[in-house]
């Protein structure tokens, strides 16, 4: 019979916990969600001897003040889901800051081990930490690694399962001993919790401090046990607050606070020598360029551009054969399979969507490399450090800088790039200003309309688009703040943590975790989703066409075979070019029918009074339906509706200029484009990365922005005579 | 001296005459004693100098001729804090101030015309007349200070004493106790009150510590002396040093403080405190963004961007240039 250990890694962020994680587990990871919050969980396992070990990787953080859903999560996790030991990953060259929350954790009074990560660093940094005494002290086991170099990994584990065996024979935790006063409440909160008989699982210490610090969600567990003893403790509790406060002018919280960072000085005294060999701080002279005050902003600018060649140019290679493999798929189906509604479904809408998806893989997968690399090597932190000013003006993170420039390239791994950033505020605000970014799919629409309507200044009028976009941007997250996040922002605090060499292992394995996610939506809603607008395109099947089209072709080819047989050879070319040319003509037309009657033209034309006042006609209507689909298609659609068939530009602006559309209706078009709805993927990631609420409000709120800045423009053109 | 106190004595006899004063000679004996003492002297001390020069006089009369004197502006009447009043010789036109030490008792007069001109703005700049004035200092001399040990034990220190924490004469456990409630060697502490029962109550910063009898005779602390530091042949830097206290964005690259306070809200104050940004931890500020905001801080060891607002709201002392 084997045994089963579940281990929580825990530890402050940049710690080094994710390469040992990596280290125990290898690739033998599952990352997923933490239920109901958008954190992510890391689970792997190992097998050790006789044992089956279950890592589960808890979100970095520097405390377990309920704050932060990354808190929350790993305090939870550790009270509720009761593994068999914590972990916890200390960088030995921050001992000091890094104690505060590993007396956290040993108050949480669960088995712990303290792992000293970096000890290299340390040593080179001439710090010396005396591990028996801080074992000693602590009452716990304390190993040495370097992450970085494997080393140390199998002490810990073989630590950890002794650990687990020692506490199985009856070994108890140690407290924490803090100063008369707080232990004198701590001790008072104590008896009344257990006078009134209230049943917390051990821990008894623990809770009781967190209800002198008046910690909401222990309350609430008290509330929900017994709302009439709780009642009683809460009182005491407050009334010994009141007794500190009195006492220090201060919170209770705030006073355990300097309170734990006086224990963890006498620890530091006790067990650290400080060597003063001075070494140069290589992360420092490597600042010394990359945050100057003149280097600093154009360096990141360059890093941004290498990364968007690299992953563009890079990309286009393996784009291409992705393309071509699915034409080729295309074509081997389409020759074998027998002409029926399945084909079209499976060519059209399965293939064409997937495909459509699909084809910005390696884009993703450079993207998501390079900035696995800007993470691990700690240049992250830098980037943020240098945009928060200009960040900041619109409410966000500095940190929310890369996603909203990724959001040019592609808004999809834009949302996912997301995850970087810690408070989930700052996410979903920075996920519902990216759209605004315009992507590289609404680039073709933009050649088309300014290049047919403004000829020279079309590269002006294209840069104004980019701009305008940043704008609303800014003024939509100035806006969105003021309204749905109103109240405190979050610290900045953030640490900057030394650079590190990157193992490729853990590069690797970053980008490959949140790529597979992207490929499993493919597999789901966005199939799904696929399928429903090819419905909605193909459908209904039965249209009477106003004229009959079939008769027409069989007239033409009819005709042509008798022409074709009176004529000499010299002349068969030309006409059969013409005789081609002549089919595709009544082709498009009746395409163009067809798709006026389906379900997405009637949509289209249904919206036509919804379009009016902004100048957009009904083919440009449905145009940007269907856009919704995949931006590019807006260009494919409107080369169907005015009659030209897809994919030509030129021919395409001509028909635009015949039809009767003006140059100030095509500004306003672009405006619209620009802000609208973004593409169904970026609405399913939206959906996933927050929720249908936030996805919703996105689908709303950008087209009354795009709506409302395209009658501004028009109504104002017309005004002005531009009409 | 003596033309002035025969000048005094001339004066004497015309105005009292003029008042038509009774006893009046054995009131000028009382005035030719006074003259004869210098500095402070009580009704006491004037006795004692008649009985030196053989005059025997009753102390209420000496008592009603002291007051005539003041009246008349031949003395100066002074009632310090819990003390026999006491006269002084009154030179019109000759202004002086005192300093009164609590310990000894001794009175030293001083003159500063700075000071004077300063009061005559002051009052001025209130719209306010001023018709006479008093100054008194009160503290310990230099004598006594000489005579008292540097370092003295922080119970028998006196109320509004200002004092560094030199050391901690106590176990280790004693000793994380003190400085896990945030005292630590080297603050600058004010005696808020001392006695009841032996509890000395100190104000640090804004900070108020209660420390029992047992405590504070284990705390070991030196008389701080600020004039000292002002002294303007001290360095400019550490004089800036001590006295001031400014806000964590107002310090400049390349210069290290000492956190005196964190304030600001709660969510952002705990979390700085987590982050080991707390009372007493040196700050250095490594460098500010290319766009001024934020800035980037090393504390106990490692690196830390704070926004320039978080920045604001704590509060820093001893800021001086170090080199790193």
């Amino acid at each position: 019979m084997r045994k089963k250990i579940t281990i929580a890694l825990a530890g402050n962020p940049n710690c080094g916990k994710t390469t040992i994680f990596n280290n125990l587990t290898g690739a033998r990871q599952k990352v997923g969600n933490w239920p109901g919050v958008t954190v992510e969980k890391k689970e792997g396992r190992l097998k050790y001897k006789e044992y089956d070990l279950n890592i589960v990787d808890l979100p970095g953080t520097y405390s377990l003040t309920p704050f932060s859903i990354e808190e929350i999560t790993a305090r939870d996790f550790i009270l509720n889901e009761n593994p068999d030991i914590v972990i916890n990953i200390i960088d030995a060259s921050s001992l000091e800051r890094s104690l505060f929350l590993a007396i956290q954790i040993m108050e949480l009074g669960r088995p712990a081990l303290f792992v000293l990560n970096m000890a290299d660093v340390a040593e080179a940094k001439g710090i010396r930490i005396d591990e028996k005494k801080l074992s000693q002290l602590l009452g716990l086991p304390v190993v040495f690694t370097i992450g970085n170099k494997n080393r140390g990994i199998d002490g810990l584990v073989k630590e950890a399962i002794e650990e687990v065996n020692r506490f199985d024979k009856g070994k108890e935790s140690r407290d924490v001993k803090y100063s008369k006063e707080i232990e004198r409440c701590i001790s008072r909160v104590k008896t009344r919790i257990l006078e009134n008989n209230i049943n917390i699982d051990g821990a008894l210490r623990w809770n009781a401090i967190k209800l002198l610090e008046d910690d909401k969600i222990v309350k609430n567990r008290f509330q929900n046990l017994s709302s009439k003893a709780s009642k009683d403790i809460f009182q005491t509790a407050k009334e010994c607050r009141k007794r500190v406060y009195d006492l220090f002018e201060d919170d209770f919280e705030i006073v355990l606070t300097d309170d734990r960072y006086g224990v963890i000085a006498g620890i530091i005294k006790e067990t650290v020598t400080n060597l003063a060999i001075k070494r140069i701080d290589i992360s420092r002279n490597i600042d010394l360029v990359l945050t100057n005050r003149f280097l600093g902003i154009p360096v990141f600018i360059f890093f941004i551009w290498a990364m968007f060649q690299l992953s563009f140019n890079l990309g286009a290679y393996p784009m291409e054969w992705i393309d071509m493999s699915i034409s080729a798929v295309c074509g081997i189906l389409d020759k074998n399979l027998p002409a029926s509604m399945l084909k079209d479904l499976l060519l059209d809408g399965v293939i064409a969507g997937i495909g459509s998806v699909i084809i910005f893989l390696p884009n993703i997968l450079i993207l998501f490399f390079c900035i696995a690399l800007f993470e691990d090597t700690g240049y992250m932190a830098r980037a943020a450090f240098l945009m928060d000013r200009v960040m900041h003006t619109s409410g966000l993170h500095g940190k929310s800088f890369i996603p909203m420039l990724m959001g040019f390239g592609c808004s999809v791994p834009a949302i996912m790039a997301t995850k970087t950033l810690e408070s989930p505020k700052d996410r979903i605000l920075t996920i519902l200003m990216t759209p605004f970014m315009s992507c590289s799919a609404k680039l073709p629409v933009y050649i088309v309309l300014a290049g047919s309507f403004f000829a020279q200044k079309a590269g002006t009028v294209i840069f104004v688009l980019y701009f305008t976009g940043i704008v609303i941007a800014i003024l939509s997250g100035r806006l969105l703040r003021a309204v749905f996040f109103k109240g405190q922002e979050a610290p900045f605090i953030m640490e900057l943590p030394p650079y590190r060499m990157p193992m490729l292992k853990s590069l690797l394995i970053h980008m490959w975790d949140r790529s597979k996610m992207f490929l499993k939506k493919m597999g789901g809603v966005i199939l799904v989703g696929s399928i429903i607008i090819w419905a909605l395109s193909s459908f209904p099947k039965s249209i009477s066409y106003s004229v009959d089209f079939d008769k027409q072709l069989n007239e033409i080819k009819y005709d042509f075979s008798q022409i074709i047989a009176e004529a000499s050879d010299d002349k068969t070319e030309e006409l059969t070019m013409q005789f081609n040319l002549e089919i595709k003509n009544i082709e498009n037309r009746k395409e163009l029918e067809r798709v006026s009657k389906s379900y997405i033209g009637q949509i289209g034309k249904a919206l036509e009074p919804f379009f009016a006042p902004i100048g957009i006609g009904w083919q440009a209507s449905v145009a940007l339906v269907t856009g919704f689909v995949a931006k590019e298609v807006v260009v494919s659609t409107m080369g169907v509706l005015y009659g030209v068939g897809s994919d030509e530009g030129n021919t395409l602006g001509k028909a635009l200029k015949e039809s009767g559309m003006t140059a100030l209706s095509a500004l306003s078009m672009m405006i619209f484009v620009l802000l609208y709805v973004p593409c169904f993927a970026t609405v399913v990631t939206i959906y996933r990365e927050t929720s249908a609420k936030w996805a919703g409000f996105n689908l709303i709120y950008t087209t009354m922005v795009a709506w409302g800045a395209s009658f501004l423009v028009y109504q104002t053109g017309v005004i002005l005579g531009a009409g | 001296m003596i033309n002035t106190h025969e000048k005094e004595k001339k004066q004497f006899k015309r105005l009292f005459q003029q008042q038509g004063v009774d006893q009046f000679d054995l009131r000028f004996q009382i005035l030719e004693a006074f003259l004869k003492l210098e500095h402070h002297v009580t009704v006491d001390d004037v006795l004692t100098q008649l009985n030196k020069d053989k005059i025997k006089l009753d102390k209420g009369f000496v008592l009603n001729s002291m007051e005539l004197l003041s009246r008349f502006g031949f003395a100066s009447k002074m009632e310090f804090d819990d003390k026999e009043t006491q006269y002084e010789h009154r030179h019109l036109g000759l202004h002086h101030d005192h300093m009164v030490c609590t310990k000894c008792g001794n009175i030293v007069e001083f003159k500063d015309e700075a000071l004077e001109k300063q009061q005559l703005k002051l009052a001025d700049a209130y719209g306010f007349l001023m018709l006479q004035h008093k100054m008194e200092i009160y503290g310990i001399c230099s004598r006594c200070m000489k005579n008292r040990d540097i370092l003295v034990s922080l119970h028998k220190a006196k109320p509004g004493e200002k004092l560094i924490v030199k050391e901690f004469e106590a176990g280790k456990n004693m000793q994380l106790r003190i400085s896990s409630m945030g005292l630590r060697i080297g603050d600058l502490i004010e005696i808020v009150s001392n006695g009841f029962g032996g509890q000395v109550v100190i104000a640090i910063g804004e900070n108020r510590l209660v420390l029992g009898k047992g405590m504070a005779e284990k705390i070991r602390v030196q008389p701080f002396n600020e004039a000292a530091v002002e002294d303007p042949a001290t360095e400019q830097e550490s004089k800036h040093s001590v006295l001031s206290t400014i806000m964590l964005s107002q310090m400049k690259t390349g210069q290290e403080g000492i956190i005196r306070k964190v304030s600001g809200e709660g969510l952002l104050r705990r979390r700085l405190l987590e982050m080991g940004i707390n009372r007493g931890s040196k700050i250095y500020v490594e460098k500010y963004a290319p766009l001024k905001d934020p800035i980037e801080l090393v504390i106990k060891g490692y690196h830390i961007s704070l926004r320039i607002e978080e920045a604001a709201t704590i509060i820093v002392e001893n800021v001086k240039y170090k080199k790193r």
